[in-house]
């Protein structure tokens, strides 16, 4: 049995702690009495993964097995997550392509001719080939792509299918072909607790007539935390669109969990706690941070890009979507969650290099404040790890980088949008639509790699929450001119940091670092 | 930050193989070993005895009366005192257990017991067979023993470093310790004990534990209060030798008491501290006055200037209600030597 998460009290026997600024770590004396929340240990995996997807989908739960909803002449769609998750990429085989292959299997066993795979990626940018065949796997690429294995294009008006409203009035618009088929099985990775369930086609297939009725500040602002679906306003919206569209198409979903052994061998050091950090860890430390320093950025980018996760699954279940995902969301709080008791006034934590939106891609100003503001400060149940006004200080150095293809809007957004205002409310009411719609935008997002035009949009939205909660946010190290422009405030030094912080939290604040990646879910109490 | 500052960042806190101390709060959970007792059963065999003769009454009771003046009174109460009993004083030095078995009649003292702290006496090997041999000691469990002098909201200990409130501690800790004091009653032994568990951090008594009086009471034996005076400005913590000049120190006997028929270990433990309170105040204010303000309270009349009394001898006895310092101050200073007769009767 692997240990559970840890609350950490630093104390003098405390050694510095390890803490992730973009491209790079650092090692952090934080002070005394800061406690520090560990996640729980890596979760042994599955041992016969083959074994156990065989299993879940000729057991499934609240469904038929599989074989038995197969049948000759029927349409059958089978429906996959982008590279967005998990994160970093998986090492192959992908989970996915070892299920689509079991599910391909008992297709062909059944003299099924028409089956099509698309990736649900919504409104992120289309997949290149070698990130799909990353995903699926060679014999799956090799018979389907590019005819019959593609991406979702959400701008396609011959290819969405509006398949009504909600009793809320929400738009249900997914993917034509999906909505037509007999049957549309649902291959997900579930690595927060965030995804999976009523998310996976009601977002994945949609378009932006559909996403923009949870994709806004107000559903953001009451999502507490999104990652607690329960409470969460933006979880509540997609299960009445499940509600509707499973009246229209069967969905047969089968949902991933992957316990949390996020760095491969080398970077091994980065899943330990320090205390335990053996000699070979510690050289290991100081050569990969001594190399990264000196590694010019394009080097430095492709290595950290090129990190392959050695996830291993947790648990596979398949079915009726919601009789699936609360064994989904047991396995994420089996592997992620720990108990914390109380807030506290100031909150750290230090952003990594990724992030969902830039795989093999570059992490933008506002793709970072998505991450902290968005992601990271969501990661609680209960209430949130700091304190209402309480302080964020979080690391990354924020550099103003942009990637031309993929982030096309983004680099609009944050001269033209950003440069006015930061206000949330202010920004949905009057640039949205413009974004949105805007042709060179749709254009690029179909026909090249680039996020749809309102993509950054959702992305200052996620931190909604958390500038409404927070009193100040700081961030350590980061160019000064973009966190300025993005309303935060720069610091040199942690100590810098929490002298800025003492004019919202005093002089003597208790302090919570939430020690991430691998990935922590506060269950606040 | 150049390499030689990760370097020098990383070896925080970590030993030349690289190894890092567990932080307190990562400390993973155990279950507490039951700690083995040091068997003490040799220290009461003929031979053993026969040494303990020439070591403490030859040796550690001359070394104790050339290095200290000490005055005894009351041991006249203990002519019919036939054991086993308790003998139970306050603790404020090295010296109170010499001083009170030097004291003692040898009859009484040949057959007496010493409970001595586990954690303090017997923590290794070649200290626990010296103080078995010299003391006929015997172990006693004081687990979260507070040692810094501390009190809890409610009069116990407060909870020590390990975490464990002393109050808890001596119920769990008292368990093997009671066992082993209560086979000695039986072999007809007399114990001497200190009910406050350690030696007093500044000279002033302070609150007894329940062990003695459950003793007494699960056994109907008596105890013998004891108050020992001077000696923590005469040898105080941290000295293992008492101060020039023949400092004068103080045991004196009270009467013995037993527990009444359905007098509770609580009751009992209160009236022996009292009486323990009683001999300490003797000392400054003589025996009539001190009987007064230790009358019983079953006189209408008297009761409530009695209880004033009392309670201004408790007070007395716990010290003044000031700064440490303060406390320490008047805790070492000298006893004068008592040369002329005090009064019994006031004027």
């Amino acid at each position: 049995m692997s240990r559970p998460g840890l609350v950490l009290e630093v104390d003098e026997r405390t050694p510095p702690v390890l803490v992730h600024e973009g491209e790079g770590f650092r090692l952090e004396r934080f002070p005394l009495g800061t406690r520090v929340v560990y996640p729980p240990d890596p979760l042994p995996g599955i041992r016969d993964v083959e074994a156990a997807i065989r299993d879940a989908l000729l057991n499934p739960l609240g469904s038929e097995p599989l074989p038995e909803l197969l049948y000759p002449g029927m349409r059958l769609t089978i429906v996959f997550d982008d590279l967005s998750i998990p994160l970093p990429p998986m090492q192959a085989p992908d989970i996915r392509q070892r299920i689509i292959e079991q599910v391909l299997e008992m297709a062909a066993a059944k003299g099924i001719d028409d089956v099509e795979l698309i990736a649900a990626n919504s409104l992120h940018r289309r997949m290149t080939a070698a990130e799909i065949k990353h995903i699926v796997g060679e014999r799956v690429f090799a018979s389907f792509w590019p005819e019959r294995l593609r991406n979702h294009d959400a701008e396609d008006p011959d290819d969405m299918m509006l398949l009504g409203r909600t009793k809320h009035g929400e738009h249900v618009e997914i993917n034509r072909r999906a909505a037509e088929s007999d049957l549309l099985v649902y291959v997900n990775v579930n690595l927060v607790a965030m995804s999976g369930g009523s998310k996976s086609v009601a977002v994945g297939l949609a378009s932006y007539r559909s996403l923009r009725h949870h994709h806004n500040v107000d559903t953001l602002r009451h999502s507490r935390s999104f990652n607690d679906p329960e409470h969460s306003a933006m979880h509540h919206s997609y299960d009445r669109m499940h509600e509707l569209l499973i009246k229209h198409v069967r969905v047969f979903t089968i949902e991933t969990t992957m316990n949390n052994e996020t760095f491969p061998a080398q970077f091994s050091f980065l899943n330990k706690r320090e205390w335990e950090w053996s000699l070979r860890d510690q050289g290991a430390f100081l050569a990969a941070k001594g190399a990264n320093e000196l590694a010019p950025a394009k080097v430095r980018r492709r290595i950290w890009q090129g990190v392959r996760a050695p996830y291993r699954p947790t648990g596979v279940h398949a079915g009726a979507t919601t009789e699936v995902h609360p064994h989904t969301l047991a396995n994420i709080h089996r592997q992620q969650l720990t108990e914390v008791h109380g807030q506290s006034d100031v909150l750290l934590f230090g952003l990594p290099y990724i992030c969902p939106y830039n795989v093999n891609s570059v992490m933008n100003p506002i793709l970072v404040f998505s991450l902290g503001l968005g992601y990271y400060f969501n990661m609680y149940r209960g209430a949130p790890l700091v304190r209402e006004g309480g302080v964020l200080i979080m690391y990354h150095p924020m550099p103003v980088e942009f990637h031309p293809v993929h982030h096309p809007s983004y680099i609009d957004f944050y001269e033209e949008v950003l440069a006015q205002t930061t206000d949330q409310a202010t920004i949905e009411s009057k640039f949205e639509e413009q974004y949105a719609t805007d042709p060179w935008y749709i254009h690029l997002y179909r026909s090249s790699h680039a996020y749809h035009g309102v993509h950054p949009f959702y992305m200052w939205y996620w931190g909604a929450h958390a500038m409404e909660h927070l009193g100040d946010v700081i961030c350590v190290g980061a160019n000064r001119r973009a966190a300025a422009r993005l309303g935060m405030r720069a610091a040199s030094t942690l100590a810098d940091a929490l002298e800025m912080a003492s004019d919202t939290v005093g002089h003597s604040p208790s302090i919570s670092y939430l020690h991430s990646p691998p990935l922590t879910l506060a269950d606040v109490r | 930050m150049g390499l030689a500052s990760d370097v020098r960042l990383l070896r925080r806190g970590r030993d030349w193989r690289g190894r890092a101390t567990v932080p307190r709060s990562a400390e993973p959970w155990a279950p507490r070993r039951e700690s083995r007792q040091f068997p003490t059963a040799w220290a009461r065999t003929p031979l053993a005895r026969a040494a303990r003769v020439v070591a403490l009454d030859g040796v550690l009771r001359t070394l104790a009366w050339s290095q200290t003046r000490p005055e005894v009174y009351g041991t006249d109460l203990l002519s019919d005192v036939r054991g086993p009993v308790v003998f139970v004083s306050n603790h404020s030095s090295h010296l109170d257990t010499p001083l009170i078995l030097g004291s003692l009649p040898p009859y009484l003292r040949r057959w007496t017991a010493v409970g001595a702290a586990a954690d303090y006496f017997f923590d290794a090997r070649w200290r626990a067979i010296g103080t078995a041999l010299i003391f006929n000691a015997f172990p006693v469990e004081r687990h979260g023993q507070d040692r810094g002098g501390r009190r809890g909201p409610e009069g116990g200990a407060a909870p020590s470093r390990s975490g464990r409130s002393g109050r808890g501690a001596v119920r769990r800790g008292g368990g093997t310790s009671l066992d082993t004091a209560s086979a000695l009653v039986v072999d007809g032994w007399n114990l001497l004990l200190f009910p406050e568990a350690t030696r007093s951090q500044d000279g002033w008594m302070r609150r007894f534990r329940l062990g003695t009086a459950q003793l007494c009471c699960q056994h109907g034996i008596g105890a013998v209060p004891i108050a020992v005076r001077g000696s923590y400005a005469a040898m105080p913590r941290g000295r293992n030798w008492p101060r020039s000049g023949r400092p004068t120190v103080v045991v004196r006997y009270g009467r013995p008491l037993y527990p009444g028929p359905g007098e509770s270990m609580r009751d009992f433990s209160a009236r022996l501290e009292r009486a323990v309170v009683r001999l300490w105040a003797e000392q400054d204010v003589g025996w009539w006055e001190s009987m007064r303000g230790s009358a019983s309270d079953d006189v209408p009349a008297a009761a409530s200037a009695n209880k004033q009394s009392a309670n201004k001898q408790v007070a007395a006895a716990r010290g003044p209600d000031a700064a440490s310092w303060r406390r320490i101050w008047e805790a070492s200073r000298p006893l004068p030597p008592a040369q002329r007769r005090r009064r019994i009767w006031p004027r």
